[in-house]
């Protein structure tokens, strides 16, 4: 009976395995079989060994890793006190600070990394400010730099890290605070010992997903990096569409996708201990 | 009474499917890929409309024209886009690669072109160039070497995120001569781009960048397509040791046949002056008629890359060149930037 009424169900999901499969799986399998198997020369191995010997596109993919390192950390530490600071607000306020939070999403990210060029640009808002007020005398560079790049990147992806965190930290039973306050202990080590262990698992995991976003953006480097943070999404991008050299971009992809499948698979032990 | 039905039904399908095939060797639309843009509309005003009304065949343009996007239509095995815009550089690649096929000249039966615009595998239907721009009031640089002396042309730089449009300018700013840039000595250029890399604010992908940021302020020197800041105010520029390069337009491998000849018809349009002129009047990008500058308003001449005066001060891009080097030389590119 149980058997029966499971099979029935696999009757309704299979137009959706079957699209998956098609659409989705069967592609991936391809294009990591590009870089493995040539049209009338079978396997090789030469476009791995081509990435060895000229080691730039791995170090490319080095310099990924290290931007989103960077931007990830920025994102912490803007993301940790603004869903702290939320937990503490009222239910309205509450309401009000998760909706500038979520808004964004609703803007094209392609808008919204242009307008940063309007806010950081020499003639943009925060240089006219800070030239107006004296503090510098030339404008100061924030874009087509790692640090454009960072700003760019961090403020697309706020939400992934804040969202999470402030789940985990509403759930947070007040009473354990209180109890360890009554115990004697400031504030201080009630935070360090009782409250940032508790949200550390959703720390963890939020920025284990923003690293991971992190790793495949696209258009912020195109856009705020101006030409001057090679990363492996754009560099995917020449190789597949002026090169073309499917192969090779096949080969850089598939180690791409085994770094952040391991990445993903952290993230899925974190987020377990999380939601636990 | 339903079975004899059926029979007639399967009787007529063949002539069914007859009928459509006659009426589909009556071309009535062809698709193509071009770079997009003002470019596209020059098409569109100077060569399309006319081979239009003539012909009734409508052309369906698309964009943008990635080499990644002609190899993924042949592989694939299509056979509905017949004419595809490749740079010189792409040209040969394509050729290389086995994606284009060469065109049948006596079915174009073209008006007089310049000979490098007839190319066995393309039809060079427009001339653009790679010139030095700077924003108005800026010390104006009269050569290479004074282009990339950052000291006595204080200011930022914008330069193409291609080596094939960056490297050459920067070989010729140590001394070397057009006629003697190739073989590039790619490793002059390189050491003449480490010597300013800090003056250089921005690697543009786009050609739209490179005014947007002088207008902005942002960088004070450019180099850019001519197109892009001709004729405006805002902006000097200058033709002398610039780089004349053609766009041509080549036919997809795997194309039908009645869609070919379609497009050798609208190839005909593209050779023909008059629509040249009307297409100039969309960009300041010329066709390849040495009749052309004629029909060019007298003006406006010293905008044009192709016109005299501006064709004898630059020199042409070695396509083959970039062809077989342009992989290798990529991957320095690439470590170059890993520097900056």
């Amino acid at each position: 009976m149980n058997k029966a009424s499971r099979l029935e169900g696999f009757g309704f999901i299979a137009p959706l395995l079957v699209l998956m499969v098609v659409a989705f799986n069967a592609p991936i399998v391809y294009m990591l079989g590009l870089a493995f198997w040539e049209k009338g020369r079978g396997f090789t191995l030469e476009h791995y060994e081509g990435l060895l010997e000229a080691p730039v596109y791995l170090r490319v993919l080095g310099n990924t890793m290290r931007i989103a390192l960077i931007a990830t950390l920025a994102n912490i530490i803007i993301g940790y006190p603004l869903a702290h600071w939320m937990r503490g607000l009222g239910r309205r306020g509450r309401m009000i600070a998760l909706a500038m939070v979520v808004l964004p999403f609703w803007v094209s990210i392609l808008v919204r990394t242009y307008a940063w060029i309007v806010v950081l640009g020499n003639g943009g808002l925060v240089n006219r400010a800070l030239q107006w007020s004296g503090l510098t005398d030339a404008p100061v560079s924030f874009l087509y730099n790692e640090l454009g790049v960072t700003i760019g990147m961090a403020n697309v992806l706020l939400p992934f890290l804040v969202l999470p965190l402030f789940a985990a930290m509403t759930r947070i039973d007040d009473r354990l605070l209180q109890a360890a306050a009554s115990l004697g202990a400031p504030p201080r080590t009630i935070f360090w010992k009782v409250y940032f262990p508790l949200t550390l698992p959703a720390l963890a995991a939020g920025a284990l997903l923003v690293f991971i976003l992190c790793l495949g953006f696209y258009v912020t480097p195109a856009i705020l990096g101006g030409g001057r943070v090679p990363m492996i999404s754009n560099l995917l991008d020449t190789l597949i569409n002026q090169i073309p050299r499917w192969e090779q971009a096949s080969a850089i992809s598939t180690i791409l996708l085994i770094v952040t499948l391991l990445i993903f698979a952290a993230y899925r032990r974190l987020d377990r201990k999380a939601s636990a | 009474m339903k079975r004899r039905t059926f029979v007639g039904a399967a009787a007529a399908l063949p002539a069914v499917s007859l009928l459509s095939g006659t009426a589909r060797a009556q071309v009535k639309e062809i698709r193509m890929i071009e770079s997009g843009g003002k470019s596209g509309e020059s098409i569109e005003v100077g060569y399309i409309e006319p081979f239009t009304k003539k012909t009734g065949i409508k052309v369906i343009r698309e964009s943008p024209n990635s080499l990644g996007k002609l190899r993924a239509l042949v592989e694939s095995g299509q056979t509905s886009t017949v004419l595809m815009e490749l740079g010189s550089g792409t040209l040969v690649q394509a050729k290389n690669l086995k994606l284009i096929e060469p065109i049948d000249w006596a079915a174009v039966n073209p008006a007089p072109m310049f000979p490098e615009a007839r190319n066995e595998y393309g039809f060079g239907y427009q001339y653009f160039s790679t010139i030095m721009a700077w924003r108005a009031g800026a010390k104006a640089p009269k050569n290479w070497a004074e282009f990339f002396d950052t000291k006595a042309f204080p200011g930022k730089r914008c330069l193409p995120d291609f080596p094939h449009y960056s490297l050459p300018f920067a070989v010729m700013a140590t001394g070397v001569p057009a006629d003697k840039l190739f073989p590039l000595d790619v490793d002059a250029g390189f050491k003449k781009l480490n010597e300013i890399k800090k003056d250089i604010a921005v690697w543009w992908k786009a050609g739209a960048q490179p005014p947007q940021l002088m207008k902005d302020n942002e960088v004070q020197y450019v180099i850019c397509w001519s197109g892009r800041v001709v004729g405006d105010p805002a902006f000097g520029c200058n033709f002398a040791g610039g780089m004349a390069d053609l766009s041509y337009f080549s036919i997809v491998k795997g194309s039908k046949p009645e869609d070919r000849a379609a497009a050798y018809k609208l190839m005909y349009e593209m050779s023909l002056p008059a629509n040249q002129a009307k297409a100039a009047t969309v960009v300041s990008y010329t066709g390849p008629s040495p009749e052309l500058d004629a029909l060019l308003p007298k003006d406006k001449l010293s905008e044009f890359p192709s016109s005299k005066q501006n064709k004898a001060v630059q020199w042409f891009q070695n396509a083959e060149w970039w062809a077989a080097n342009g992989e290798a030389v990529n991957k320095k590119w690439e470590a170059f930037k890993l520097g900056l």
